[in-house]
């Protein structure tokens, strides 16, 4: 015991002599994620639109009125010509134009088709699907209005049937990205610094061949690996208080089980930390765990629903995906954070969890048992 | 002749680390596979979840319009309001549809029939177009419903208004169309910094650039040396996502091919400039490794507009944007891929990227300079 009080003692010594990791660490999961969530949104609002009304009429204003009206166009940029609008979208200045024929009012009042056309920049699909919704929605109205006047006028009055959706956003009634970023933020810092820090420790320890040193002490291997272990998940863990603080700053609700999320973070740090071992194994120097480490952390990263729903994957990649804790950890941090719900929606995810991150924990820890990648590739 | 001598020098250094050569063609190959398909925010088949109490014709009717259409796909009946909210809670539905007992009364009575719809915010853009879709919808259901009203009543025609859609450079609204011409820029960034910065590095670390500080060789050869060999795998490099992006992903390329490739080179060089830079302000083979990647891999994947739209930033981040030369190849990618517009639209980004690299490559050879001396 004491044996152990002693090698975890010169863990937490060296890990903290290396205050650029710490600092890389406290970074990640603090200034990381106000910036992140201050910049990074895919929220469509104010949209500039062009404006070419060719009729002219109180109709046609009323219309272009109902644009105006709304917070998610913002500035109206009126036209004169067709060539003005190619130029405008061509230059990326309007997202979006509105073109009203001349015979708008006519039609509309003869009873004939009223056209209305839309041009959407399509270069972001995202923006482009939000504009065209929101167009539709606008238009739609419109044109029930439209109806509802053309019968009054015909003394027709108020029976005409309309069916009225009245929609509840739940989890998030604002529909702002940042909730969303926020926890993402905090998932994502636990699989880079879990990975990271591991790997790097390992390798370097290996490198200035200290580790030897260490094979040849009493200690046993469990012992050794979980001295080395415990500086880099104790101030991870740590690291969460202020992270959750930052996201409650933002407005995340963080309502649901908090101790379902804390025992996730466990999970799915100790399987991050299996990554990184099994990394220090691969990588014959310091470099080489870095550069390996980025590029299982990047598509674990953005395959595992942390920055794209898993929802619009592919069938094949959303069947990947099953296989990265990553994925389970986001759900739960959803789930408990922004849903406000608890284990008994979301025990299957922490199943998965458990299953897959307590795997690599242990995958990690055998391989370091052997000896393997604690002396080196030799 | 210099020159090519030191370019033949660093071709076998290279020749003899075939992992690594390997790793930089094929990886990024590979994340252009993963991340074209991977990263989409297309919203298609949302898992839809009915709890119909009225259970009537009527709302048998305005179900169809939503199982009809290519966006919704019915994944559940449910029973009562707790099993509405379960669905949401775990996942299993984006859109749950109430209709009230008293709906399909409301409409025959010509009162506004309410329905209610429940959407999954927590992705705020999912739920946005989710939403838009939902009102949609509705929205052309009611209007059918009161012409069915009004022709019943005699009225022959009814105002009706149509809207004609067009979507400029992306008709389909893919995703793909969207980041492949970006993934370009950010996938140039992964390799050709780090590779060139290493095999600077790499000398300093073993002490045999002494022996060129020594030599007559001006530092301005010996970088151009160093480089020659790493700007042609880098441009290699381009080449072939270039070509999977357009054969495979069957990214439209509208614009030019020359000013494509143009652009494609300068930026090139602009990468294996980062490379030389990043060695000349670090001693370690770690620490250039973690400079070319933490400073300038990760902040570009955010903040070259790949991905996350840069017109949404704060001013202050839009600013900070302009520091990662990604940001200039991204916008003169899209341009010629999507827009198929000419030069006098992608001069000034061009001109960018051109001026970035002279800077990076006079502020190395600068302090190279200062090092010899």
């Amino acid at each position: 015991m004491q044996r152990l009080a002693a090698a975890i003692r010169k863990e937490f010594l060296q890990f903290w002599r290396d205050r650029m990791l710490v600092a890389l660490v406290v970074f990640i999961y603090t200034a990381d994620v106000v910036i992140c969530t201050v910049a990074l949104t895919f929220d469509v609002k104010n949209l500039t639109v062009a404006v070419f009304d060719q009729d002219r009429t109180q109709l046609s204003a009323r219309l272009v009125e109902r644009f105006s009206a709304t917070d998610y166009f913002g500035r109206l940029v009126p036209v004169e010509r067709f060539g003005e609008i190619d130029l405008l979208l061509d230059r990326g200045e309007v997202d979006l134009a509105l073109v009203i024929p001349p015979d708008f009012a006519r039609h509309a009042a003869s009873g004939a088709p009223a056209e209305v056309q839309v041009l959407l920049a399509g270069l972001n699909s995202n923006t482009a699907n939000a504009a065209r919704g929101y167009v539709n929605v606008i238009l739609g109205r419109f044109a029930h209005e439209l109806l509802a006047q053309a019968a009054a006028a015909r003394g027709i009055s108020t029976d005409l049937p309309e069916v009225v959706p009245e929609i509840r956003i739940w989890y998030n009634p604002q529909l702002e990205f940042k909730h969303f970023m926020a926890v993402s933020m905090i998932v994502v810092a636990s699989l880079t610094v879990g990975v990271i820090t591991t790997a790097a420790s390992l390798v370097r320890e290996r490198e200035t061949g200290t580790i030897e040193q260490l094979a040849v002490t009493p200690l046993r291997v469990d012992e050794i690996i979980l001295a080395k272990a415990l500086p880099p998940f104790a101030i991870c863990m740590i690291s969460l208080v202020p992270s959750l603080l930052i996201g409650m700053g933002f407005g995340v609700p963080a309502q649901g089980a908090l101790e379902l999320f804390v025992l996730a973070s466990v999970l799915s740090l100790a399987g991050s930390m299996g990554i990184g071992v099994f990394i220090a194994g691969f990588a014959e120097s310091l470099q080489q765990a870095l550069l390996i480490g980025f590029f299982v952390i990047f598509p674990l990263m953005f395959l595992s629903g942390t920055t794209v729903p898993i929802d619009s994957m592919p069938r094949v990649m959303q069947v990947l995906s099953l296989v990265s804790p990553t994925r389970y950890y986001m759900e739960i941090a959803l789930g408990t954070l922004l849903k406000g719900v608890g284990w008994s929606a979301l025990w299957p995810q922490l199943l998965g969890l458990t299953a897959i991150g307590g795997a690599m924990a242990f995958a990690g820890w055998a391989r370091l048992a052997r000896g393997g990648a604690l002396i080196g590739r030799a | 002749m210099i020159l090519t001598a030191l370019a033949r020098k660093e071709l076998v250094e290279i020749r003899r680390d075939p992992v690594t050569l390997a790793l930089a063609v094929v990886l990024p190959v590979v994340m252009l596979f993963l991340f074209g398909y991977g990263i989409s925010l297309d919203v298609e088949d949302v898992r839809l979840a009915v709890l119909d109490h009225d259970r009537s014709q009527a709302s048998a009717e305005l179900l169809e319009r939503f199982t009809s259409s290519t966006y919704f796909r019915r994944v559940a009946e449910l029973r009562s309001p707790g099993e509405a909210a379960e669905a949401l809670d775990r996942g299993r539905a984006t859109v749950v549809l109430v209709v009230p007992p008293e709906y399909s009364r409301n409409l025959a009575s010509g009162r506004p029939a309410r329905i209610q719809v429940l959407v999954d915010g927590s992705f705020s853009v999912i739920g946005l177009i989710v939403s838009n879709y939902v009102n949609a919808i509705v929205s052309e259901h009611s209007m059918s419903l009161a012409r069915r009203a009004l022709a019943a009543r005699g009225v022959v025609s009814p105002p009706e208004m149509r809207v004609e859609t067009r979507v400029w450079y992306n008709a389909p609204m893919k995703t793909v169309n969207y980041i492949v011409p970006g993934l370009f820029a950010v996938l140039l960034l992964a390799f050709p910094p780090m590779l060139t910065a290493l095999s600077i590095v790499r000398e300093k670390e073993r002490g045999t650039i002494e022996q060129v500080y020594v030599s007559p060789i001006r530092p301005a050869v010996y970088i151009l040396g160093k480089i020659l060999p790493y700007a042609v795998i880098a441009f290699g490099e381009m080449l072939l996502v270039l070509a999977v992006g357009t054969l495979w992903f069957q990214v439209p390329l509208r614009g030019s091919v020359v000013l494509l490739l143009g652009a494609s080179l300068i930026y090139v060089l602009v990468t294996v400039g980062i490379g030389v830079f990043v060695s000349t302000t670090t001693r370690t083979q770690v620490a250039a490794v973690f400079l070319s990647l933490v400073a300038t891999l990760m902040p570009s994947v955010l903040f070259s507009g790949f991905l996350f739209p840069i017109a949404t930033m704060p001013y202050v981040m839009q600013l900070y944007t302009y520091a990662f030369p990604a940001r200039y190849f991204t916008d003169v990618s899209r341009d010629l891929f999507l827009k198929g517009v000419g030069l006098e639209y992608i001069w000034g980004n061009v001109l960018l990227l051109a001026v970035y690299a002279a800077v990076l490559f006079s502020a190395a050879s600068l302090l190279f300079r200062k090092k010899v001396a």
